[in-house]
């Protein structure tokens, strides 16, 4: 009870380590760009975020040009300052910019093809604004060469571009929540891996400091009964934070969790958790210089959430970057959870495709537990 | 004994291997995660060649539109390419869209249909495309109504169907926009992550001067109490320390350039100068930082560090470290943030050198460090002006 209470009050100083990390997994992990929710059975364009600068009166083949556009993206509306369109492209606020100059609708009626300068960055949502506007002046400067009446040139236009294509969606599924639980539980990779390694090692060297293990080795308790209780106290601590962790994704994203999809998530960061903790034991037995262990937490914890995908989606990650990320435990748990975005699962069979990545990470905690149990009995000599 | 104080403010700084860690490796290895992490992201946001299939139909290999306009989006020679196309029945179709190989497929019966599995943009732009084929049907048929109807009008009742139809197809395959791409060619947004490491680079720099500082300050350290009993100028003292605290600085961003010049590629701009200038101030902002710190709160070493670093995060936070889409929220709304945010200020010189053709911005930033790294002069002389101890 004594190296408990002892755990304890080391853990009380501690708690706004772990509350830092939880607001961050709160924060970043909760909060995501909100998917539209919509279930519909219809298929949905995706929609480039588009700003006009018109500088031509607002009628006739101009007025005509703005309301395709508008049809067929999101409008956003920017002040008409050069810096703050500069600022909105470079931080894909907006994907494409539309100057229309000015007399464009005189000078097009004249057959003169008028130029448009748009602004632009390099993804595909500019490279669909772009399609959009061409299309529109193909048919739109092609016709006016053969028609000169501006009402029936407008006319013809729409009725070309009116011409819908049939779509059919051979798949519907509402992933949006699925998206989220995947996006929370990568982020958690960072808060437990941190908050474990940095509380469990710091206590742990409390515990080596070498005045204290002095006493404590002289004392009548048993070394292993000793062992055990911090091993258990340490496993409690991050039990407790995974069962947090578990309610907190229940809070912020709902009903999810209680389906075959969410039992996954929860198998599977517990796992983790444990793998966590052994890593914890692991670094808490190499180290015991305090000020050592905030640099070890930052590399070890950054490192495995940059490289593994904890932060940005594994779609974006290079793939020499994910070879290498095959050597970090955080890497099959991240799989796992990418694995329960994407598959329904409907039985408790179906469970079994997480079995391989969670095989893996068993794997390392026993790797780890071995390792622990050899640093340990070569360190137990106190000079 | 200002050279004194100099060279042993150095070696004590030197000495210290969380300082170095702190100020010199982590920035390093962060940059590199940042490096790994991020290098790939805009190359995977650029549009890709489409997998798609086409359901060979009698009415397709019939209709000299789509099957001309989809060879030539699927051409390997040319530059636009936007399909690989599979040419298969309509079952095979169906299979290697469930099994996800393609993003869709197309079937000409009666009416022009596609199949895609979910919603997305390369399901966007494979419809947007067959719509733009769908319109050059149309156009085709309009136009020639248009001059069938011109030349029955004129009066010509041997009309050469053919050579007007050539005349059409030539129309549109002739047709040139013009469109002119004016934005800048420097748009690579996770520059921005490379920014706000160098503006946290400068600023931890703050943990130099602090503990440089606290080693003079008597309240706070032992060597502190026998300096400050010592029959020296305590000015020359605090310059000497500061200046050493600077050049341990310098050194560790010199490193760091290197780094991320020469190894990750990062995009500074073009203006040599003018980087050294942002950094040389950027970084003298962080030792004033320091400075302020260490006299104002009368806490011990890893209790002012604490204040620092989390003062440093919390500005890199708003500069957009985490995330950069949070500099541009905090720009646009609440801008008086980012205006008083030093992180926010060497970020945002880095990026209108990197960004922006003039220097405006620039200078802005640059006089809004000066003004910061002169209040936190300013506020820590008064502070430390005739300090006197009864007791400690």
């Amino acid at each position: 009870m004594t190296v408990f209470k002892g755990f304890l009050k080391i853990l009380n100083k501690c708690k706004g380590i772990v509350i830092m990390y939880t607001v961050m997994l709160l924060f970043f992990g909760g909060f995501t760009i909100s998917t539209s929710d919509e279930n519909s059975v219809n298929f949905s364009e995706d929609k480039p975020d588009i700003l006009i600068i018109n500088n031509d009166e607002n009628s006739g083949i101009t007025k005509n040009l703005i309301s395709y556009i508008k049809e067929n993206s999101n409008i956003i509306k920017i002040d008409n300052d050069e810096e703050k369109i500069n600022d909105a492209l470079f931080y894909r606020d907006i994907n494409y910019v539309i100057y229309i100059p000015k007399n464009y609708r005189i000078d097009f009626l004249d057959n003169k093809n008028p130029k448009i300068e748009i602004k632009k960055v390099n993804d595909y949502n500019s490279s669909y604004a772009n399609m959009i506007l061409e299309k529109y002046l193909k048919v739109a400067n092609i016709y006016k060469s053969e028609i000169d009446n501006e009402n029936i040139l407008i006319e013809k236009i729409n009725d070309t571009l009116d011409e819908d294509v049939n779509v059919n969606i051979t798949e519907k599924q509402n992933k949006s929540s699925l998206e989220r639980m995947t996006f929370y539980y990568n982020f958690c990779n960072y808060s437990l891996l941190a908050s474990i390694i940095y509380i469990v090692c710091l206590i742990l060297s409390s515990f080596k400091n070498e005045k204290i293990s002095k006493r404590t080795i002289i004392s009548s308790m048993n070394y292993k009964k000793y062992n055990r209780i911090l091993l258990l106290s340490s496993m409690l601590f991050a039990v407790c934070l995974w069962i947090l962790y578990v309610i907190l994704s229940f809070i912020l994203i709902g009903d999810t969790l209680i389906t075959l999809n969410g039992l996954g998530y929860i198998i599977n960061s517990f796992v983790f958790t444990i793998c966590a903790l052994v890593i914890a034991l692991f670094i808490g037995n190499l180290v015991t210089n305090k000020n050592a262990i905030n640099g070890i937490v930052n590399v070890v914890a950054l490192g495995s959430s940059f490289l593994c995908g904890s932060f940005v989606p594994v779609e974006f990650l290079p793939d020499s970057v994910l070879t290498v990320a095959h050597i970090f435990p955080s890497y099959y748990f991240i799989q796992n959870n990418e694995m329960l975005e994407k598959i329904k699962i409907t039985s408790f069979g179906d469970l079994s495709k997480l079995f391989p990545n969670i095989l893996i990470m068993i794997t390392f905690i026993v790797i780890f537990i071995v390792i622990i149990n050899i640093i340990s009995k070569n360190k137990r000599k106190i000079g | 004994m200002f050279k004194h104080q100099f060279k042993y403010t150095l070696k004590t700084l030197f000495k210290s291997k969380s300082l170095i860690f702190w100020t010199y490796a982590f920035p390093i290895i962060l940059g590199t995660f940042f490096y790994l992490a991020f290098s790939n992201i805009e190359n995977s946001e650029k549009l890709d060649v489409i997998d798609i299939a086409v359901v060979e139909t009698n009415e397709y290999n019939e209709d000299l539109v789509y099957v001309e306009t989809f060879n030539r989006l699927s051409d390997d020679d040319n530059e636009d390419k936007m399909f690989n196309i599979k040419y298969v029945n309509e079952d095979k179709a169906k299979e290697l869209l469930n099994k996800g190989k393609i993003t869709g497929y197309f079937i000409l019966k009666d009416k022009p249909s596609i199949y895609v599995k979910e919603n997305g943009i390369n399901e966007t732009i494979f419809k947007s495309v067959v719509e733009e084929i769908n319109n050059t049907k149309n156009m085709i048929n309009t136009l020639s109504e248009e001059k069938i109807k011109g030349e029955l009008i004129k009066g010509n009742q041997n009309i050469d169907y053919e050579k007007l139809y050539n005349e059409i197809i030539s129309k549109i395959n002739n047709y040139k926009s013009n469109i002119q791409n004016v934005s800048n060619d420097n748009l690579s947004y996770t520059m921005i992550e490379f920014y706000t490491l160098i503006a946290m680079a400068c600023l931890n720099g703050a943990i130099l001067s602090i503990i440089a500082i606290n080693n003079v300050l008597p309240n706070m350290t032992g060597i502190g109490k026998r300096v400050g009993v010592s029959p020296v100028n305590k000015f020359k003292l605090i310059l000497s320390s500061t200046l050493a605290s600077y050049i341990v600085e310098l050194l560790g961003l010199i490193i760091l350039f290197i780094y991320t010049i020469f190894v990750l590629k990062v995009d500074y701009g073009s203006n040599l100068p003018l980087i050294i200038l942002l950094a040389l101030i950027g970084s003298f902002a962080g030792i004033t930082l320091g400075i302020l710190v260490a006299t104002i709160f009368k806490l011990n070493d890893n209790a002012k560090t604490g204040i620092l670093i989390s003062f440093t995060m919390l500005g890199c936070f708003f500069s957009g470290m985490m995330g950069i889409t949070m500099k541009y929220i905090i720009d646009k709304n609440i801008p008086i943030i980012n205006k008083l945010n030093p992180a926010n200020m060497i970020t945002d010189g880095f990026y209108s050198l990197y960004y922006y053709d003039t220097l405006d911005r620039f200078y802005f930033n640059v006089i809004s460090l000066l003004i910061f790294s002169g209040l936190m002069i300013i506020i820590s002389f008064i502070s430390l002006r005739g300090q006197k101890y009864d007791s400690i």
